[in-house]
């Protein structure tokens, strides 16, 4: 535990910024909830989409406190914040120690290759769900001044599935690094499964391919609409179970390589 | 008892081959140095054996075990010095020391302390500030904090000045007092030749030379000068000379000014000269540079 402990000692600070930033996306959009959605302004508005762009950004689902939060806060900017944080820590975490050499210097005493690959995927998991929690205790604050009428089951079942989904696209990168030893190879991976979620859930959406959308952790996450209907746990069971396979996976081989040269 | 015994050792990097078979045996006690140039392969010799890398053939043993299956309990046993020591981020020299400390355990308290002072760290001093001097010393800090039974230091006094070297050679004479084993690299001779009990000679991933010091120095050519009092028959005397070449005799002024390159001992040389009025004599102690370099050259040839 020793690694995990070091590891949130030193990135304290970019985790102050990030839950700072995550309360900060909440600042921007849930005061406005009264204005847009809940005035019937929304409804009009809509009429001016095509109803494909309308549901690809959840627009129909605004005129709700729920689907307001989904799809302006957890949907979009949530999904896009935790996914860059959870991305730069799953890089570093072994490929950044790594290409900076201080990997072979912590992997000459007393850690197991192991070791350092679980313990950065636990401090990975302990920082996205504080960070996700952050975000959704300033919704849940302004819950009542901007009449979202939030179900908190709904809210902390959204919160759940945010976490989880942060933490498939940072696993994704410390798989990338683990694998490799490069800092950005593991960047890509990471971005590449956050961003093919997005886009097969989307594209999943439009044209009507349910089978796409079953591969995408995207739809996992925030297909059965969680913030209404509460806790989905196949889907959340889906995203850990994904987390757990990129961890071991990454694991093994990280186990069997060796280390690159800095 | 042998704390490191390597055979036929080979590592391939894809297509490059870093070690071809390296034989390899450093007993316990001993200070061993790995002399040879830039990518000759002690630094990957090194990374096998704490299991940075793995090798593609051949078998390794550190302290008994195979480096992978020792894994973090036979590390704990050994301290390393990484060739390319660098060391980024916001902590501070001391708690850095103090993390990896805990990973290894065994640090008795106030070990660091006395090492960074000795060594002229500042351990207040943000890793990622320091220079590579000074980094450098946080890297031997922590190779030696531990007391391990084996060091496996790799260009330990890179970058370091001359009275930090100087300490550097004081810690390792000190470890071997204590029984430690100490198994350094180098391509600048000078430092394998203060410490060192037993020199391999690394080139091309091969061991092409192992001994002492003595061993290394033998066989190899010495200059010698002598200032001798003029006297008929000198030149056929020393001329005829087995083992020596390149002789110049200057005579002037009733005496003669002699230069010559001498293959081994030097007894039949000195015996020649004693039949002489001898006014001067100078044997240079050969530096070891030029025995490695003789084996390079021999190598190549």
């Amino acid at each position: 535990m020793k690694l995990l402990k070091r590891e949130l000692r030193e990135s304290r600070v970019a985790l102050a910024a990030w839950c700072a930033g995550l309360a900060a996306a909440v600042v921007m959009y849930v005061p406005f909830y009264p204005s847009i959605g809940g005035s019937g302004m929304m409804s009009a508005y809509l009429e001016a989409f095509p109803p494909e762009v309308a549901r690809l950004f959840d627009f129909d689902r605004m005129a709700t406190g729920a689907g307001y939060v989904q799809a302006s806060y957890f949907g979009l900017t949530a999904f896009l914040l935790l996914a860059i944080a959870a991305i730069g820590w799953g890089s570093r975490a072994v490929a950044g120690a790594e290409a900076a050499g201080t990997l072979e210097l912590t992997l000459a005493h007393g850690v197991t290759r192991w070791q350092v690959v679980t313990q950065a995927a636990l401090a990975l998991l302990v920082r996205l769900a504080v960070v996700s929690a952050a975000g959704s205790l300033v919704v849940w604050a302004l819950d009542g001044s901007a009449g979202l009428e939030l179900d908190p089951a709904g809210l902390w079942a959204a919160t759940a599935a945010l976490f989880l989904l942060g933490a498939v696209a940072g696993a994704a990168a410390l798989f990338g690094g683990a694998v490799s030893g490069r800092p950005a190879v593991a960047t890509g991976v990471g971005a590449a499964v956050a961003v093919l979620a997005y886009v097969c859930d989307a594209v999943a959406d439009l044209a009507g391919a349910r089978w796409l959308g079953r591969l995408s952790p995207y739809e996992w996450a925030f297909g059965r609409d969680p913030i209404t209907t509460g806790f989905d746990l196949s889907g959340l069971a889906l995203l850990a179970l994904a987390t757990l396979v990129l961890v071991v996976v990454g694991g093994l081989v990280f186990d069997r390589r060796d280390l690159r040269s800095p | 008892m042998t704390v490191i015994v390597t055979e036929g050792l080979v590592k391939r990097f894809g297509r490059s081959t870093a070690l071809r078979g390296l034989d390899l045996e450093v007993r316990r006690g001993e200070v061993f140095g790995l002399i040879g140039p830039n990518g000759a392969g002690k630094t990957t010799a090194m990374r096998v054996l704490l299991d940075i890398v793995r090798p593609t053939g051949g078998t390794v043993r550190v302290l008994g075990e195979e480096p992978r299956a020792g894994g973090a309990a036979l590390r704990r046993r050994v301290g390393y010095l990484p060739g390319e020591l660098r060391l980024e981020g916001r902590a501070r020299a001391g708690e850095l020391l103090q993390h990896l400390a805990g990973l290894s355990g065994g640090v008795a308290p106030g070990t660091i302390e006395r090492l960074a002072e000795r060594l002229g760290l500042d351990l207040s001093k943000r890793v990622g500030t320091l220079s590579k001097g000074n980094k450098q010393k946080v890297g031997l800090v922590q190779a030696f904090m531990h007391e391990p039974e084996l060091l496996v230091l790799d260009e330990p006094t890179s970058g370091l000045d001359p009275l930090v070297q100087q300490e550097f050679m004081a810690l390792v004479r000190e470890a071997k007092q204590r029984g430690q084993t100490v198994f350094l690299s180098s391509h600048v001779l000078g430092e394998i030749e203060q410490a060192a009990d037993r020199v391999g000679v690394l080139h091309r991933g091969e061991l092409v030379r192992v001994g002492t010091l003595d061993d290394v120095r033998e066989g190899r050519q010495r200059r010698v000068r002598a200032v001798v009092t003029s006297a008929p028959g000198l030149a056929e005397a020393l001329g005829g000379l087995e083992r020596t070449k390149d002789l110049v005799v200057d005579e002037r002024d009733g005496e003669a000014r002699l230069s010559l390159l001498v293959e081994g001992g030097v007894d039949h040389l000195v015996k020649a000269l004693a039949r002489f009025q001898v006014r001067d004599l100078l044997i240079e102690e050969p530096e070891l540079s030029d025995a490695v370099m003789a084996y390079y050259e021999g190598v190549r040839a």
